[in-house]
């Protein structure tokens, strides 16, 4: 048996140094595990938080993005719906963003202030100009979801 | 709230005491396809053994050795796993064991505080700890993007793929909580991209004007190009030992008297609240006024927690009482000038709300109470994000040794790196410098280190 020399080739940029094309193309499958209903709740136009189920626990917070356990007692926590206004806590506008994005660079980047969620969610500003302060309401992609925390956004409230 | 218990907040220690021995660098570029990655970490750990006027050969560092670690950030960056067995291997140190470490940005830290951990135990007596980052492999968007992967994927990544982006997020809440000029910001990119200019190692060097900086093409408002950190290649080693093995080597050991490391949320959305962790040099009536409608919780978006910790801890362990007053020399991770000013309030320079200060006062320069970042720091010298925390330490046992010059001033180490020495060139060796610190960091504040030197 003889075996042949493979044909493809990794294309050389330079000579000198020695420089080769080493092309990267697959995909990985990434699950969301317990936080999937976080996106699935998107498709329904609500906000799933969390909060913790153990009445032994002091802080009892509500989380978002959600915590299917609790870092303070590591117990279970429940789904929660989360309000759907806040105001925004800071922002920025990305004019060179990374390769992944899919959004239009000078996208307002912000975070968001919700009453009750001791967290400041990191999402973009759909319409309008931002402002610390500026009150914000949710809205999401149900139409043609990207499966992604993109299916979340906010316009001026 | 985070609540911290009397144990959580111990005090670490060292069993035996540890030294910095000597150290080694590359220069550092954007591109550097002349050398490959175990080609530039040998090129470093030459100059360590060979440069740092060791009282041993080469031969005889090889035979001390008997424990090694590796720092690296990316893998996918390096396209490489295992990276760390493939250059042990070409170092020669089989079949020694050997540990590679990974906390982000803080990776070079973090291996510096693992390597001292094996050294204060009395499990090792001569580490060696060896640092890379090869970002070249991809374009500059791609490696953004790669860099974004240590956001959180789930919930953040998505938002940018650009680290600057969350940076710009702090800068922007940092600004309307403390109303800070944009030139106080601008003057530190001035300042360390001043400084690179008189290192051979640097990747940016460059004297610019404030103006300069706020014209400068903006990434991420409000951040500016010229005020975030490069993505370097290259290297960079440093050698620990126990003291009997440290007079072996050198007459000028300089001692690790601290290396403590503080963490908090990868997500900076998640960051929970807590009381001000008090350092040395602040008490209660430090921040009686701090809280007001602006800024009503601690450490929020302007502060961060990890930094804090880690100083605390290492203040402690060194009996620092006053970081100003006791340090000759800082290296902070300037990875952005927003950032940095965070910084100066987390480690104590000034209290928290007023960073701009610690820049504005004049203490941060060369002439300065403090002198910060004179090697150019993140802004202007490098980032090769494994090699960055041992290229703070390796500059700040050179200042301490009193060999800044030998090893930035020499023409031919600027012809070595195809370059040329300034005829405007400055001594920035600190004179009588005996103590330093250096402040590594990860993510939006995920890990941080910070070490102490003295001059024993």
């Amino acid at each position: 048996m003889a075996i042949e020399w493979p044909t493809t080739q990794l294309e050389k940029q330079s000579d000198d140094p020695m420089v080769i094309l080493n092309p990267k193309t697959w995909s990985h499958y990434h699950s969301y595990g317990g936080w999937g209903k976080f996106f699935d709740g998107l498709r329904e136009r609500k906000l799933l938080a969390t909060r913790c189920s153990n009445s032994d626990c002091g802080e009892k917070r509500l989380w978002l993005p959600p915590r299917c356990e609790c870092p303070d007692c590591w117990h279970e926590t429940q789904w929660v719906e989360a309000p759907q206004t806040g105001r925004i806590y800071t922002w920025s506008v990305v004019k060179y963003p990374g390769e992944l994005f899919k959004l239009p660079a000078g996208t307002p980047l912000i975070s968001v202030e919700i009453e009750g969620v001791c967290t400041k969610l990191m999402s973009f500003l759909k319409e309008g100009t931002p402002e610390i302060g500026m009150a914000v309401k949710a809205v999401f992609n149900v139409d043609n979801p990207t499966n992604s925390i993109l299916d979340l956004a906010w316009v001026p409230a | 709230m985070i609540k911290l218990s009397e144990q959580n907040l111990r005090i670490p220690k060292f069993e035996k005491k540890v030294y910095v021995v000597a150290g080694g660098l590359t220069d550092y570029r954007k591109r550097y396809p002349e050398k490959n990655t175990s080609q530039l970490c040998t090129e470093a750990l030459r100059m360590a053994v060979e440069e740092n006027d060791l009282k041993v050969s080469p031969d005889e560092v090889r035979q001390m050795v008997n424990w090694c670690v590796y720092s690296q950030f990316a893998d996918h960056f390096g396209d490489q796993l295992l990276a760390a067995a493939k250059i042990h291997d070409y170092l020669g140190f089989d079949p020694l064991g050997n540990i590679e470490v990974k906390t982000g940005g803080a990776t070079g830290g973090s291996a510096v505080l693992a390597a001292a951990q094996a050294v204060a135990s009395g499990y090792a007596t001569c580490v060696p700890v060896v640092g890379w980052e090869r970002m070249d492999e991809v374009p500059t968007k791609v490696g953004n993007s790669y860099i974004a992967s240590a956001a959180c994927k789930d919930f953040e990544s998505e938002l940018g793929w650009m680290y600057a982006a969350y940076y710009a997020l702090m800068a922007q809440r940092y600004q309307y909580e403390n109303n800070v000029p944009r030139e106080a910001l601008a003057k530190i990119a001035c300042k360390n991209h001043e400084y690179a200019y008189y290192s051979p190692y640097s990747q940016n060097p460059g004297k610019y004007t404030v103006q300069d900086v706020l014209d400068n093409e903006t990434v991420s408002h409000p951040l500016s190009y010229l005020e975030c950190c490069v993505m370097s290649v290259g290297a960079a080693v440093l050698f620990l030992a126990d003291e009997e093995t440290a007079l072996k080597m050198t007459d000028h050991p300089i001692e690790l008297t601290a290396i403590c490391g503080g963490s908090h949320t990868l997500r900076t959305a998640d960051r929970r609240h807590m009381p001000i962790l008090l350092l040395p040099n602040e008490t209660e009536e430090t921040y009686k006024d701090y809280f007001n409608q602006k800024r009503n919780d601690w450490p929020g978006f302007s502060s961060f927690l990890a930094s804090r910790m880690a100083a605390y801890l290492a203040y402690n362990m060194a009996g620092i009482k006053d970081p100003v007053e006791d340090f000759d020399i800082l290296e902070t991770h300037d990875a952005f000038t927003i950032s940095d000013v965070q910084t100066y309030e987390d480690i104590g320079l000034r209290p928290y709300g007023r960073g701009r200060e610690f820049i504005e006062s004049g203490d941060a320069y060369f002439e300065g109470k403090l002198p910060t970042n004179l090697s150019g720091g993140l802004i202007g010298s490098m980032h090769a994000v494994g090699a960055t925390g041992i290229f703070q330490i390796v500059e700040l046992l050179w200042q301490l040794q009193g060999k800044w010059g030998k090893f930035h001033a020499d023409p031919e180490r600027w012809t070595k790196y195809g370059k040329k020495k300034p005829d405007d060139f400055r001594d920035l060796q600190v004179p009588g410098a005996r103590r330093g610190c250096a402040i590594s960091h990860a993510g939006t504040g995920s890990h941080v280190t910070c070490a102490i030197l003295e001059k024993p």
